[in-house]
């Protein structure tokens, strides 16, 4: 199933500048997952040393935020897009 | 001769180049990564050290200063690595999820980085030792300081738990050095397999810490081929080894010494560095750990020449500046240049060992980490 992943700015150097990133998988932990075997140095941004998707970490998908202890199992349908950013702070 | 400066900041690298140390083309890269620490190998490979609270910590090379790629390795514990998560420093205020309340152990920063005998080195907090053998395809923990005894009694400075000082010896591929924000110096002289501390002579820090360990050192510097004679700057002042750390000094002659905020008397600073060619070693006092600024506002780099006495250099510097200079941000280009950076984004730059200095770069985001090549 063919997912559009959109990264972050800071990750997309990564990429060699890319915006986007097609992976596969049927939830957000299985697009991580493929991303992660295709791709080392951006898996390193993913997960812990323990596995865990990065807790800072914010997903978006079909106009809902998904926090990164959700993820995981988060489902998805093929031609979706998920749109990879991190937890706002500050003020 | 041309220079080349690596200059780190939470907001991505200033890579500062000159020929004549005089005019400089400057380009800012990796943007939007906390840049902590950089280090070039034997062929002229350049390592960048990154991190982020958010996407966590990596390495980039360059061989050119201008095309960087990332590493797709880069130091990390073992999942079943136990830590303390009161030695973390950004992690664990915001663990929301309660993901290091189960002890898990993660690299939240690589504080240095040190090429020698071909292998490249990383400090990193939570505090570690790691190893790469084939110039960052992978790295390995060293099992023997990062388990080592007595780390439970290791409490964190104010910046976190870490390893951010290694040093090496030239002559003797088994023995190295590991400075630790708060817990001090420790030796080993069997490649990495069992470690000492090395804080002999100089006060701890840290009320509740064993004698042997607890000592805030912040930096150490030395010649790598004369590796036993060792200058220490500690949160409590100046020291000097010529044991090769198996006992300290102190040495403040000529330094600007002043009250702590437990009261103890001495000098109070971060960096310090060697120009390898004259043997002569730089640090960058501040007025304690109460104001740390320059004293009197005036920004003052000090030399030792001939490793006993202090001398102040200020031709160049400003007079009014209530800034500070980090831990990583003094480096010498092993040519006779000497460059620093400050908490308020200005870099300095010498080029007859302190005796005059020009500004190199301003405007920059507070700079941790700053290293000269000459080339």
């Amino acid at each position: 199933m063919s997912i559009r992943v959109q990264l972050p700015p800071i990750l997309r150097p990564v990429m060699g500048g890319e915006r986007t990133v097609a992976a596969t998988g049927s939830s957000i932990g299985a697009v991580l997952l493929d991303l992660k075997q295709r791709y080392p140095a951006l898996g390193l941004h993913f997960f812990t040393e323990g596995g865990a998707i990065r807790h800072n970490i914010v997903f978006l998908h079909d106009g809902a935020m998904i926090r990164a202890k959700d993820a995981m199992a988060h489902r998805l349908k093929p031609g979706d897009e998920v749109v990879i950013t991190n937890a706002l702070a500050g003020g | 001769m041309s220079v080349a400066l690596i200059v780190g900041t939470p907001k991505g690298a200033a890579v500062l180049q000159s020929k004549d140390q005089r005019s400089w083309e400057s380009e800012f890269v990796l943007r939007g990564w906390p840049v902590t620490a950089s280090v070039r190998d034997d062929k002229g490979r350049t390592y960048v050290a990154v991190n982020s609270p958010n996407f966590g910590v990596a390495l980039f090379t360059s061989d050119n200063l201008k095309d960087w790629k990332q590493l797709e390795s880069a130091p990390r514990y073992r999942p079943g690595d136990r830590g303390n998560p009161e030695h973390h420093r950004l992690i664990a205020k915001e663990d929301f999820t309660g993901l290091l309340k189960s002890g898990g152990r993660f690299v939240d920063q690589i504080w240095t980085l040190h090429f020698a005998h071909g292998a490249l080195w990383a400090g990193v907090s939570e505090a570690g030792l790691f190893v790469s053998r084939d110039r960052g395809q992978s790295w390995q923990p060293i099992d023997g300081f990062n388990e080592q005894p007595g780390r439970e009694s290791w409490a964190p400075g104010f910046g976190g738990l870490g390893a951010h000082t290694i040093l090496s010896d030239a002559k003797n591929p088994n023995r190295m050095w590991v400075g630790i924000s708060a817990a001090g110096l420790f030796r080993t002289d069997d490649g990495g397999k069992t470690w000492s501390p090395k804080n002999k002579g100089v006060n701890p820090a840290v009320d509740s810490a064993p004698a042997t360990t607890g000592q805030c050192v912040h930096s150490v510097t030395h010649d790598p081929n004369n590796a036993s004679v060792m200058f220490r700057q500690e949160h409590r002042g100046v020291h000097k080894s010529t044991d090769g750390g198996d006992s300290w000094t102190v040495m403040e002659d000529g330094l600007p010494v002043t009250e702590l905020s437990d009261g103890h008397h001495c000098s109070f600073g971060f960096p310090s560095a060697m120009d390898l060619k004259s043997g002569n070693v730089f640090v960058v006092p501040l007025d304690g750990d109460n104001f740390r600024f320059p004293r009197g506002g005036q920004l003052a780099v000090y030399r030792t020449k001939n490793g006993k006495s202090w001398e102040p250099l200020t031709n160049g510097l400003p007079a009014d500046c209530y800034t500070a200079v980090l831990r990583g941000a003094l480096s010498a280009d092993q040519n006779g240049g000497l460059y620093f950076g400050t908490a308020s984004g200005t870099v300095y730059g010498s080029s007859d060992l302190g005796e005059s200095w020009r500004e190199v770069a301003s405007g920059l985001p507070r700079i941790m980490s700053v290293e000269a090549y000459a080339r």
